[in-house]
């Protein structure tokens, strides 16, 4: 029996219309990402990475070929049913941590489980405390974002992404704008979730990630000029 | 809304308090401009009509041309309550007089109404507020509005001069409210009520010359309020009484139904400060909408971040709409009571305008609704464009949005070549090109100034166009004391003894007569109230050689020539009222004293309410269709000086002279009287018309601080970057300063036009309502002076909140800033 793969993109093209005719961030790729695969996505700027992230999180359309995550074909979603499977299903982790800054961070992991309406509304609070303490920020709960450090609110934008347990994990840099002690625990968590099963996508510059990576896949003038394999999967 | 959705609302809310408060001082102010006057309208609207109907006002009074005695009349009033149509119907009469109050003269004369001591007071009600109805031989009641006017009081004896020329001496034994009169005061008019008693005391009997009739709804028990129908059922009874009772009909007056005398002013001052009062509303929610737009956009990159994490754009419209909410529901539970106060205050007023004591200020529910759902829904529904923009923003497009555009303006682009002159401040440039980069914003911001500005400067034309009119009539009436004649005496007798009074320089007999106007063959018909003032026709018989009166503007045809027969000139405020299809080179009927005579129409002039008697003749012409020698009936008298003090010693002189002779004195006064009148309509109109145009300053002041508090969060980090570079505090601060002031100068630059076409439109809206002429165009230098002033310090005051934050930003706070 053939398991159908986590991610699916086919032939994908993404132009920006630009003053010197279009430009083409992702051109003509096709990838496969397995279920409870770790794949880190690398290259160098302006080689396709986020654009391809952006991608697979439905923030961005594709202008030719197909993109099915999380068994959903984005093409067919609208704007909201994009915004419902992406609660449901994905968990995006950004750069720069993207917490609303004014709520705290127990709230800032709420809040998505509010918008999905997955988790039982009893059980919202004491679930994202849990995933604060699990990230190893429980004690900074009632704080809001600017009070922490950057490392901690990359912490608390992980528990986010974990909010309504999804399938998915999509980070975009998340160690980027972390010193290197804090990046390697951050890197180690996301090994961690994927040890439970969890599909995670990671995009970066940062050679570290191949020591957590299932797969490693490069992009340049997007496409795909290496896919492979750094460890065996668990 | 999810709870923490709740939480975040209430945390936004404080977090840009600031910007909110302002949004809900901009709705609260207009809304309590148009609730006040919302609330004013629906209660005068109430009471008056209340009022005036309880008065049970004649549908029509038929004047007779001689008086006939009150039983004859009371015979005549039963036959005419069976014609057709006819509902009630009572005799009555009234005069105008001079008056001594405890035997000192009063300049202000006395208009006295007159009812048989039996008349039922069915119709034409008055309502005695202290003593009871009628008052003995001995008695006479007093206007309530007339008590301070004439500085009488219950109690006082007066001296009143009846028409027959004798004094009666009363005492002043009650006091009634007559709704269905204008305010004594604004006609500097007292009012005084009698029964025939003191009339017929001399001997004459004969003293009632006004048949008042009521007419019925067709098949209905109820006064009409069709005024054809009336028209027709009082020329009707005025045909029997010619035909049956060989009585001689001097005019037919059939004024507007249930309609007080000053209700169309009314009406129309109320429905135009709604109109200002919804303006400044739309102002103020565009304004809103503006301002929310700003904040919205601010909120792009949080938006982003929740549709990232599964936030629907329904979440995201419910967050913002509850926001947009919340400020209008504050905003509207903070304009009420002021808006209720507001009310009482102008409905105050409009009730003394209207001489109106209402029962209740009780303001109805159904004006609570419509306030509140003008400061709920219309906010929310100005927002709704960038609310749903807002919430409909993409997770690509937050990550696209970089705050302030980065492109300049084609505006902007014009004025970086002012950085070519040399020696100009490089601050004041740079504000000068900051004021436009945001166009739509710098538009709204100007417009809003330049709406209040446009209001202000209009409001305060009308005030100089009123002043040209009075300064006009003034300038006009080059004579200083008007003589009024109980009836007409020869022009020379006259003049021979007023020579003779010390200060006199110039004397002129003059005729001006009541007449009805009606075209060949018809019984004249008016629209003239009860109070014989508004709507009634005069001639005047202008004497050869006169330097006391100049032709008014000609409309139509040519003015009089001297010594010229059988022509006549009619204003348009007549012509239009009695005998609207008449052109230049038409006959028409004047009954002059109940006599039918025809003229030719040589002209129409324009005049103004109050401003002119309505027919002119020339006194030759007078006489000859009098078929009598050349009489006057009222003088014009010219002083050596023009102080009040030689006016009056003249104006007693005189009285006393004309006395002395047998020739019956009805005033004698100075002509600063009629300044007053010409005043006293108008003034209440300037006041509130600039009273909306603060309030729009207002909230154009707020626009001005929303706006510039936006351009500078905008450009944060632009101002973090002149921190870095060397920039001091101050410079910052001045540069801020001055785009504000560069603001309010092009709402200046923006209202000239529309000032100019308000004042224009008001002037002429305004004067043909309340004078039946349009107001000179005049455009007041010092308020277009006050206004310029206002607006720049105000754009100086409304830029200091933003001027002191960017100014005390610091380079990393700046920088951080995203």
């Amino acid at each position: 029996m053939t398991v159908a793969p986590a991610i699916q993109i086919r032939d994908v093209v993404k132009a920006y219309p630009s003053s010197a005719g279009a430009f083409v961030a992702v051109d003509r790729l096709s990838l496969d990402i397995a279920d409870g695969e770790l794949v880190a996505i690398v290259g160098r700027s302006g080689s396709g990475k986020t654009t391809l992230l952006n991608l697979l999180a439905g923030i961005d359309r594709p202008t030719s070929g197909t993109v099915r995550a999380a068994g959903a074909d984005l093409g067919s979603l609208s704007e909201s049913g994009l915004a419902a499977w992406r609660g449901r299903n994905v968990g995006l982790v950004f750069q720069f941590f993207q917490l609303l800054p004014t709520l705290t961070i127990l709230e800032n992991a709420m809040l998505p489980m509010d918008f999905a309406g997955k988790i039982p509304a009893g059980k919202r609070r004491d679930r994202a405390q849990r995933l604060l303490e699990r990230v190893g920020i429980g004690d900074q709960a009632d704080k809001l974002p600017a009070m922490l450090s950057g490392g901690q609110q990359q912490r608390a934008a992980i528990a986010r992404a974990l909010a309504n347990d999804p399938p998915l994990v999509l980070a975009d840099e998340p160690t980027g704008n972390l010193d290197s002690a804090t990046a390697a625990d951050v890197l180690a968590l996301f090994a961690e979730l994927n040890a439970e099963g969890r599909t995670i996508v990671v995009v970066t510059h940062e050679a570290e990630v191949r020591s957590v990576a299932d797969r490693q896949v490069t992009l340049q003038d997007g496409r795909i000029i290496a896919n492979a394999r750094t460890r065996v999967p668990a | 809304m999810t709870g923490l959705l709740a939480v975040k609302l209430r945390r936004d809310l404080r977090a840009a308090w600031s910007r909110l408060v302002l949004m809900a001082i901009a709705i609260a102010v207009s809304l309590m401009v148009l609730g006040g006057v919302l609330c004013a309208w629906a209660v005068v609207g109430r009471e008056t009509g209340r009022a005036y109907v309880g008065t049970e006002p004649a549908s029509a009074t038929i004047l007779l041309d001689r008086a006939i005695d009150g039983e004859r009349m009371a015979a005549i009033a039963a036959e005419a309550r069976t014609r057709p149509g006819v509902l009630a119907a009572t005799g009555r009469t009234q005069f105008i007089g001079d008056i001594e109050v405890n035997g000192h003269p009063r300049e202000i004369p006395l208009q006295v109404f007159v009812a048989a001591p039996d008349d039922p007071m069915r119709m034409a009600k008055l309502d005695v507020q202290h003593g009871r109805w009628p008052p003995s031989p001995r008695e006479i009641f007093i206007g309530r509005d007339s008590l301070d006017l004439l500085d009488v009081a219950v109690g006082d004896a007066v001296t009143v001069k009846i028409p027959s020329g004798e004094p009666a001496r009363l005492r002043v034994a009650g006091v009634v409210y007559d709704p269905s009169l204008a305010p004594a005061p604004q006609h500097q008019m007292g009012h005084a009520y009698l029964s025939t008693a003191p009339l017929t005391a001399s001997g004459s009997r004969a003293v009632l010359d006004q048949l008042k009739i009521q007419v019925a709804e067709p098949g209905r028990a109820t006064p009409s309020r069709d005024r054809r129908a009336v028209v027709a059922v009082a020329a009707d009874v005025g045909t029997w009484l010619q035909r049956e009772h060989g009585l001689a009909i001097r005019e037919i007056q059939v004024p507007e139904p249930y309609a007080h005398p000053h209700q169309g002013q009314a009406d129309a001052l109320l429905l135009a400060l709604l109109a200002g009062g919804a303006a400044a509303l739309l102002l103020s929610a565009i304004l809103v909408a503006n301002m929310l737009h700003g904040l919205f956009t601010q909120q792009i990159p949080q938006i982003g971040i929740m549709k990232a994490i599964g936030a629907r754009s329904g979440h995201i419209a419910r967050l913002y709409l509850a926001m947009t909410l919340l400020v209008a529901a504050a905003a509207t539970l903070v304009a009420l009571p002021p808006a209720l106060l507001i009310g009482r205050g102008l409905a105050d007023m409009v009730f003394g305008f209207l001489g109106i004591e209402p029962a209740s200020l009780a303001v109805p529910w159904w004006t609570y609704g419509t306030i509140l759902a003008a400061g709920l829904v219309l906010p929310v529904s100005m927002a709704l464009a960038p609310l749903v923009k807002a919430s409909r923003t993409t997770v690509r497009a937050a990550i696209d949005h970089h705050g302030v555009g980065s492109n300049p303006s084609a505006a902007t682009g014009v004025l970086a070549r002012l950085g070519r002159i040399r020696g100009l401040d490089r601050g004041l440039v740079m504000a000068l090109r900051n004021t436009v980069r945001r166009p739509t914003r710098f538009m709204l911001s100007v417009g809003l100034l330049a709406s209040a500005g446009t209001v202000f400067v209009a409001g305060m034309s009308l005030g100089a166009g009123v002043k040209a009119v009075a300064e006009d009539a003034k300038a006009r009436r080059n004579w200083d004391v008007d003589v009024q004649l109980a009836g007409p005496a020869s022009v020379e007798e006259i003049a021979t003894l007023v020579a003779r009074v010390p200060h006199v320089r110039l004397v002129e007999g003059w005729t001006i007569a009541k007449v009805g106007v009606a075209g060949p063959g018809r019984i004249p018909l008016t629209r003239t109230y009860p109070d014989q003032g508004h709507g009634g026709v005069s001639l005047t018989a202008v004497p050869a050689a006169t330097t006391t009166f100049a032709p008014p503007k000609l409309l139509q045809g040519r003015w009089l020539h001297a010594g010229e027969t059988g022509a006549v000139v009619l204003n348009q405020i007549t012509r239009d009222k009695t005998v609207p299809d008449v052109q230049a080179g038409d006959t028409v009927q004047l009954f002059v004293a109940g006599k039918p005579t025809t003229w030719l129409v040589v002209g129409i002039v324009e005049e103004r309410q109050g401003g002119g008697g309505g027919a002119y003749a020339t006194a030759e012409g007078f006489a000859d269709a009098l078929g009598q020698p050349r009489r006057a009936n009222q003088l014009r008298i010219a002083t050596e000086g023009h102080d009040e003090q030689t006016r009056k010693g003249v104006a007693d002189a005189v009285a006393a002279i004309l006395t002395g002779a047998g020739i019956a004195v009805q005033s004698a006064a100075s002509v600063s009287r009629n300044e007053s009148i010409a005043e006293g309509h108008l003034g209440p109109i300037i006041v509130v018309v600039l009273a909306i145009a603060l309030a729009m300053g207002a909230i154009g002041s707020i626009g001005l601080a929303s706006t510039m508090g936006a351009n500078i969060l905008e450009r944060t980090r632009e101002i973090g970057v002149m921190h870095a570079i060397g920039a001091l505090p101050r410079t910052v601060r001045r540069i801020v300063v001055a785009e504000g002031v560069f603001l309010a100068l092009a709402s200046c630059v923006a209202a000239i036009i529309p000032a100019l076409a308000l004042t224009a439109v008001m002037g002429a809206g305004l004067g043909n309502l309340f004078m039946s002429a349009p107001l000179p165009f005049r455009v007041s230098l010092p308020a277009v002076g006050i206004w310029i002033a206002l607006a720049v310090v105000g754009g100086a005051l409304a830029t200091e909140a933003a001027a002191t934050r960017a100014s005390r930003l610091t380079v990393r706070e700046a920088l951080a800033y995203l």
